[in-house]
């Protein structure tokens, strides 16, 4: 099966194929060659809540989250989201506009909390590192800036609004 | 005068300190009363307790500061004294008064105690008189950025302005040139009006190599104070602490009993009860320490005290509260062995943000002189209204690198999923030289470890995350879901066993 993936800034390759007894994985960092990995069944398994994977004998004990196409795997202390996209999702991104995987033209908060301030207006044109607006969340304030030299389109958010993770806060045109 | 122990006491708190101060209750044979909110009657401290109410919405305001519900609790419960823990009521005179009025005895220092130390100002004033060195800085209160210029050129920059009320990394600006000055001054103004209600501010020296060093310190009903030696919490980010340990390699002998002398003749004038704490900041260059705050309660940090002195501060402080004398004289407190605790926060490790949600797994190291003061479980929600962290890793060792060794060890058992923790920053941290070799200041945090972020995943080898991520996608697309197999299975199951028993 063929994937396409993001992770750490860098995009990927991936392709899995499952035989009776084992796994053959290989990766294509963006601009290097594929890399080859195969291992037994045996040495990718699922424990009662964890899975166990002995990675060129390095004993792993993982934990995977999926939401939409993002998987968040975490293990020893560290975690990674990686997006992943099969041939059904690259198609469907495709018929979408043909935009590159990481685009995006929203902001959406992390996490759920409240908004204290906003600062832009639509239609305002904002730099790279403007402030746009104040969340709080767990008694924290944080401020969210531009990444990039954008137009605000809408602000989709009212300051005193409580508002739940992953919601769009301000869409904009680059 | 001395009471017999209390049959039952009301925990004023929630998460590791709830769950701390019920297990001191539980071994002194007390029946413990939890509080919770609306957004905490999965929280661990409830189902340990014997008792737990509920006192109001989730915010903290509408419950956990709540004074005339939790009095109400009180009295309905048969509470005879309350523990505020940390935060919260902890250093409100008001909240002691209250319960005084209703004949319920407060686990903390007097009123009195905790105004004569709520106000910076006037603390610092306090603390002159019973002769604790101070920061060079202005006497009072000043008012104009005139004034703020004439004080900066007198003290010498670098300078730090604060508001008197500030705390938690509200209210403070460092200046290192007079032309930051008029900017950085109306901030501290302006912050200490709309976070505490309180445009006052003060400047200081700022001092550049600087420790954070406090002493534990205990009074009695009777007059008697001791220390419990020092903690080091220098490592901090976003002016809060991440790590402490008991002792500080940088605090050499001597000082270290001056230190402690000052701590008690201060915690004396002020005729203190119960557990507190007096912060120093301290030159690492000069081995000059100055008084900067004293914290009128038990400090997150205790355990390290414990670890190292063999003394149950919660269990002191009830002992206290009762009237009883301090059960150790001064003598009788030794400093053995090393011990060290780390915060674990539900946070992102680089950014520091606080990034709440559910926890999937959830399992503590074990093993030899390990301890775990903690709340989260496998299914918990880490709820986004309070603090983020979940809890205390601690480890005792003969020696420093002894505990780092089985600090080190533990961090490798600990398995956290479902939410982003800082582990994986302690596991830097343990293995960074200039925590290593003690050299560290406060600013730690910020000039070495914030921000480089493939240092902070040099335990896992990149494709691993790659292919399991990959594992799972084609899983899923197979139908054989991921989250089927692994989503709280556990809780899953207790369900099934309840229904089965009903």
């Amino acid at each position: 099966m063929y994937f396409q993936a993001e992770a750490n800034d860098t995009k990927y390759e991936i392709n899995v194929h499952e035989s009776r007894d084992g796994w053959q994985v290989s990766l294509k960092p963006a601009g290097s060659d594929w890399i080859h990995y195969e291992f037994s069944k045996s040495d990718y398994q699922y424990m009662d809540d964890t899975i166990s994977f002995l990675f060129k004998n390095s004993s792993y004990l993982l934990d995977v989250t999926a939401a939409g196409v993002d998987y968040t795997v975490y293990t020893r202390g560290a975690f990674r989201t990686v997006k992943l996209y099969n041939e059904e999702k690259i198609l469907h991104e495709s018929l979408k506009g043909g935009k590159s995987l990481a685009s995006s033209d929203s902001m959406a908060s992390e996490m759920p909390g409240k908004i204290v301030k906003v600062f832009v207006k639509a239609g305002q044109a904002v730099k790279a590192g403007d402030p746009l607006l104040i969340m709080e969340a767990m008694k924290m304030e944080n401020e969210l800036r531009a990444a990039h030299d954008v137009t605000i389109k809408t602000v989709h958010v009212t300051e005193g609004q409580a508002i739940e993770a992953n919601t769009v806060l301000i869409s904009f045109t680059k | 005068m001395a009471r017999p122990m209390f049959k039952k006491i009301l925990i004023a708190n929630r998460g590791e300190i709830a769950v701390r101060v019920i297990r001191a209750c539980r071994t002194l044979g007390i029946q413990s009363i939890a509080v919770f909110s609306d957004a905490d009657r999965n929280s661990l401290h409830v189902m340990l307790a014997d008792e737990a109410y509920n006192i109001g919405p989730a915010p903290s305001r509408e419950s956990y500061l709540n004074i005339d519900r939790i009095i109400e609790v009180a009295k309905k419960s048969g509470a005879e004294a309350v523990h505020p823990g940390y935060g919260f009521l902890s250093e409100m005179p008001e909240f002691a008064e209250a319960l005084s009025r209703a004949g319920i005895t407060f686990i903390g220092p007097t009123p009195q105690n905790i105004r004569d130390m709520g106000d910076k100002i006037a603390s610092r004033e306090l603390m002159k008189k019973a002769a604790v060195p101070i920061v060079p800085g202005t006497p009072g209160a000043i008012q104009t950025v005139e004034e703020a210029e004439k004080w900066a050129h007198e003290i010498g920059y670098p300078i730090i302005i604060k508001a008197s009320a500030g705390g938690g990394g509200k209210g403070i600006r460092v200046v290192y040139e007079r032309k930051e000055l008029a900017s950085a001054f109306r901030a501290c103004q302006s912050e200490g009006k709309n976070y505490f209600a309180d445009d006052r501010v003060f400047i200081e020296r700022f001092i550049q190599n600087p420790k954070h060093i406090e002493i534990q310190v205990f009074g009695d009903a009777h007059g008697n104070v001791c220390h419990l030696f020092e903690r080091e919490c220098s490592v901090q980010r976003r002016h809060q602490k991440l790590i402490e340990e008991s002792p500080s390699i940088s605090v050499p002998q001597k000082v270290r009993e001056e230190m402690g002398r000052v701590a008690v003749k201060a915690a004396q004038s002020l005729r203190y009860l119960g557990a507190g704490t007096i912060e120093f900041i301290f030159d690492n260059s000069t081995k000059e320490f100055f008084f900067m705050e004293m914290n009128t309660r038990l400090q997150v940090e205790h355990p390290v005290t414990e670890q190292v002195t063999g003394i149950d501060l919660v269990h002191e402080q009830i002992n206290v509260a009762l009237g009883r004398p301090l059960s150790f004289k001064q003598s009788d407190v030794k400093q053995t062995g090393h011990a060290i605790e780390l915060r674990i926060c539900a946070e992102d490790p680089m950014t520091f943000k606080p990034a709440p949600g559910k926890i999937r797994l959830c399992r503590n190291p074990q093993g030899p002189f390990v301890r775990i003061d903690g709340y989260a479980y496998p299914g918990y929600e880490v709820p986004i209204h309070y603090d983020p962290m979940i809890a205390k890793l601690i480890a005792w060792g003969h020696t420093r690198d002894e505990a780092i060794s089985r600090l080190q060890r533990a961090l490798a058992e600990f398995m956290l999923t479902g939410v982003k923790s800082n582990i994986i920053l302690h596991k830097n941290i343990l293995a960074h030289p200039t925590f290593l070799d003690g050299s560290y200041t406060t600013q730690f945090i910020d000039r070495d470890i914030a921000g480089k972020q493939q240092k902070l995943f040099m335990f896992v080898d990149e494709n691993v995350f790659l292919i399991t991520a990959a594992l799972e996608a084609y899983r899923r697309a197979k139908g054989r879901d991921v989250s089927q197999y692994n989503i709280a299975s556990r809780w899953k199951a207790f369900g099934r066993t309840k229904q089965m028993r009903s």
